[in-house]
């Protein structure tokens, strides 16, 4: 039987879903916005009324800021089974925010390519696979 | 300093190192036991303490690393002084120094000891919790695996494309620093390197490689201050304290500030805001310009963080360090202004709540003509030190000579 894909850390994006987004938060008063969500408006001209924070969905395309690669596996708690080099990247949102992010690859990216939100496996166990965001090259995009 | 003018009499060090069977407690001991020597001061004549509470307490050490002066005073002798700890990461060691300043500027005490240790080796930083919903350093590093060195790699890899750094650049950072860290008796590394050797060494978050990052180390930190009138009686080489500040983030800087997830850049907002509000703040609170300093020890936990601290220190253009840089203008021992003559992080490592003391140590040293194999060559008179903290924090210091 298929194992259920599961967010590891639930909350930070939609799932389960066939596209799915970054779970972030918008100041209605303001403009403002946040990834991860939060309670107040980080605006410190805004008023500080939880009330004008809304949570949305964010983009799930964006243009690629940079990039770098995490060549040896990062110490527990993070845990990625098969451990691979991990490509990552800073991505600018069309909302205005910049997010970090995995990335499936490296390979032939460059500054300011669309990228697109899909979801990574990081390990699984005897019932769950775990899954995280990240973020793919759109192929033909510069 | 408005109301009394402070002066440092002391600095000690605990030599950096991976010290397993040493607690902080001790080496700090050690090194406030060196600064109340360099000031001919004994412990009983200390009206106060600060200290730097130990950030990374889910590992080790626990409340004695927490309450890193109260731990002290056991081993020290217990004298009923008032004893504070401090918490701001990596800029623990600036805002040590700004407390004690206060505390003597305040006319409340003549006599106070800032004092840092520190046990951060053992590699990668990481979360100190697994509070999966309160926690953002824990699920932003277990669901993007960005350690510290990957992150310093993605701004080093924007800065190439924008300002035009080279690899050399990159890798020459190591060899000028290590001029002065092989002199240095506390450094880690006292050794040179070669380009081809940084060059060479393994690639540990590309575009990084192990020589362009710095290690991560034990070692602590102490000086003593009283107010400028005494400490001209009290010492023959006495350190002005002209600055010791603090700066957070702004709201709309680009960054996206290790432990967070995301950064909202808003037109006309510099990145690492925390850094520029707090050396800005310091040349506001001292008067000085950046022409005026003639030594810098800054955060070089990598080559990016090199060229980036010099463009906010010297409020250069970006990307105008790398070409002041090739010019040997930052050169140790014999640049126009040297920088990290120490041997910088990259000789010494991070020991995150002691190093920005050390930093005003290794300045202190150079201004008062003490660094022997190591002593820069331009008779520095003004000094200025920097620390980068984790989450969004900063602390500078402008020292001067007093005598």
């Amino acid at each position: 039987m298929a194992k259920d894909k599961v967010a590891l850390v639930p909350g930070l994006f939609t799932w389960p879903a066939d596209k799915p987004r970054l779970i972030g938060s918008h100041c209605k008063k303001c403009g403002s916005y946040a990834f991860p969500k939060q309670a107040y408006c980080g605006n410190p001209d805004c008023g500080k009324d939880t009330a004008n924070v809304e949570v949305v969905e964010l983009s799930d395309k964006g243009k690629l800021y940079t990039w770098a690669v995490q060549v040896q596996s990062p110490p527990v708690p993070f845990k990625m089974e098969p451990f691979q080099p991990i490509p990552m990247g800073m991505v600018d949102l069309p909302e205005g925010l910049r997010v970090l992010s995995m990335l499936t690859t490296v390979e032939g990216v460059d500054f300011g390519m669309e990228v697109e939100m899909t979801t990574k496996k990081l390990f699984e166990d005897d019932k769950n696979e775990y899954l995280t965001w990240c973020f793919a090259p759109v192929k033909g995009s510069k | 300093m408005k109301s009394r003018q402070v002066a440092i009499v002391g600095m000690g060090l605990h030599p950096w190192g991976v010290w397993p069977d040493k607690s902080m407690a001790e080496m700090g001991t050690f090194a406030i036991q060196k600064a109340l020597e360099d000031a001919s001061l004994n412990w009983r004549q200390v009206d106060a303490m600060v200290a730097g509470a130990y950030l990374w307490m889910s590992q080790q050490a626990g409340v004695p690393g927490a309450l890193m002066g109260t731990s002290i005073t056991t081993l020290l002798g217990r004298t009923g002084i008032p004893c504070s700890n401090v918490i701001n990461a990596c800029a623990t060691g600036e805002n040590l120094l700004r407390e004690a300043c206060m505390t003597v500027a305040s006319g409340d005490f003549d006599c106070v000891v800032a004092v840092g240790s520190d046990r951060s080796a053992g590699g990668f930083f990481r979360p100190q919790s697994q509070d999966i919903k309160f926690d953002y350093d824990y699920y932003r590093y277990v669901m993007t695996g960005e350690t510290n060195p990957a992150y310093w790699a993605m701004e080093m890899r924007r800065r190439m494309h924008d300002v035009g750094t080279t690899e050399e650049d990159m890798a020459m950072v190591k060899v000028i620093t290590s001029q002065g860290g092989q002199h240095n008796p506390n450094a880690r590394y006292k050794r040179t390197f070669t380009k081809e050797q940084v060059l060479g060494s393994q690639m540990v978050c590309d575009p990084l490689r192990l020589f362009e990052i710095c290690a991560t180390s034990d070692g602590a930190a102490a000086v003593v201050v009283m107010p400028l009138d005494k400490a001209l009686k009290q010492v023959k080489k006495p350190l002005l304290v002209e600055a010791a500040t603090l700066g957070s983030a702004s709201y709309g800087d680009p960054t996206i500030i290790l432990t967070y997830l995301s950064s909202f850049p808003r037109p006309g907002v510099l990145p690492y805001s925390e850094s520029r509000n707090a050396v800005r703040a310091a040349y506001k609170a001292s008067g000085r310009k950046p022409e005026d300093i003639n030594v810098v020890e800054l955060p070089d936990n990598s080559c990016w963080h090199y060229f980036t601290y010099l463009d906010m220190i010297f409020d250069l253009e970006y990307g105008g360090s790398e070409k002041l840089f090739r010019k040997g203008y930052f050169n140790v021992p014999d640049g126009k202004v040297p920088v990290c003559p120490s041997g910088g992080f990259g000789a010494f490592g991070e020991a995150t709540v002691a190093q920005g003391l050390w930093q005003v140590v290794e300045v202190g040293r150079q201004l008062r003509g003490e660094a022997g194999g190591g002593q820069i060559t331009n008779n520095p008179k003004v000094g200025l030190a920097q620390s980068y903290g984790y989450a969004g924090n900063n602390g500078v210091a402008i020292i001067s000579r007093a005598w």
